[in-house]
């Protein structure tokens, strides 16, 4: 996990819900963004730590910070460069 | 023999016996009898028996990363992600059946174990499937049917599809591959609940 003080410039509520919706809601929040700028998600599926790993393995988008708090994941990625 | 490698052995022994005779027909020494080694060894991999059974599903399940790849690559519409997701499960199923006579025996002696089934395999559908439904209801692609049904409707017809195919390779549909199979029986299911792309 790194630090960032970057700013989040887009926030997605992901709990409750199971793969592939997370990811489906993450790629579709992320078309809005603009190369550099960060997404922070939340989730609820323990399965969602390695789905993000996977998602951003396949887009090219860069997983910035991974956290755990009270059974919730949180996920900072940030869109990938031109 | 390297860590791994035991590790592997135990797995794929495991999956054989609890395919065969459920979680409860078998027992840690049965496994340790079979591959030739005392029951310590065993337990040096895995705590208990419910850990071993627990990795067996860990480990014949498809990869999360192939369901990853299936949601994001092509179309982002509800019935192309449906039918890649079903094309992944489908493909797995194929290649390992073991999963699928697990899951039925998971079905006759637990029914904790069976919710467990329910939960890693078939809830990323059903889930998908009626918040799907829910939202899309509201623009107007789908019928009013109920979301919690139609799901319980492709997860019955998807099961049954992969039994005829995998378990007792049933004469009946024999002119069709476990995908076709699949992929017509999603087109009557989006049909049945009205969905217009």
């Amino acid at each position: 996990m790194t630090t960032n003080v970057d700013s989040i410039d887009m926030e997605l509520d992901a709990r409750g819900l199971n793969c592939p919706l997370p990811i489906l809601r993450a790629k579709k929040s992320m078309n809005e963004l603009g190369s550099g700028q960060r997404i922070k998600i939340t989730a609820t599926d323990p399965g969602s730590i390695k789905d993000f790993e996977a998602f951003c393995k396949q887009t090219g988008n860069e997983l910035q910070e991974t956290t755990e708090v009270n059974g919730e994941f949180v996920f900072v990625i940030r869109k990938a460069g031109a | 023999m390297k860590a791994a490698e035991r590790r592997a052995s135990i797995l794929a022994v495991a999956k054989i016996l609890f395919a065969d005779c459920g979680y409860h027909g078998v027992s840690v020494d049965e496994i340790a009898k079979r591959l030739g080694v005392s029951p310590a060894v065993l337990y040096q991999h895995f705590t208990s028996k419910e850990a071993l059974y627990e990795a067996v599903l860990n480990e014949i399940a498809c990869h999360r990363e192939s369901y990853v790849e299936a949601a994001l690559t092509g179309p982002d519409d509800f019935s192309s992600v449906l039918t890649r997701m079903t094309r992944v499960y489908v493909d797995s199923v194929v290649n390992d059946p073991d999963y699928l006579k697990m899951e039925m025996q998971a079905l006759l002696e637990d029914a904790r174990l069976a919710r467990q089934f329910f939960d890693s395999r078939w809830k990323s559908f059903t889930d998908f499937i009626e918040v799907n439904m829910q939202e899309l209801t509201a623009s107007g692609k789908f019928s009013q049917v109920n979301p919690r049904i139609a799901s319980l409707m492709f997860q019955g017809m998807v099961r049954e599809a992969l039994y005829a195919k995998c378990i007792y390779d049933a004469e009946r549909y024999q002119d069709y591959s476990p995908q076709e199979l699949a992929e017509q029986l999603i087109e009557l299911f989006l049909h049945a609940i009205g969905y217009r792309p």
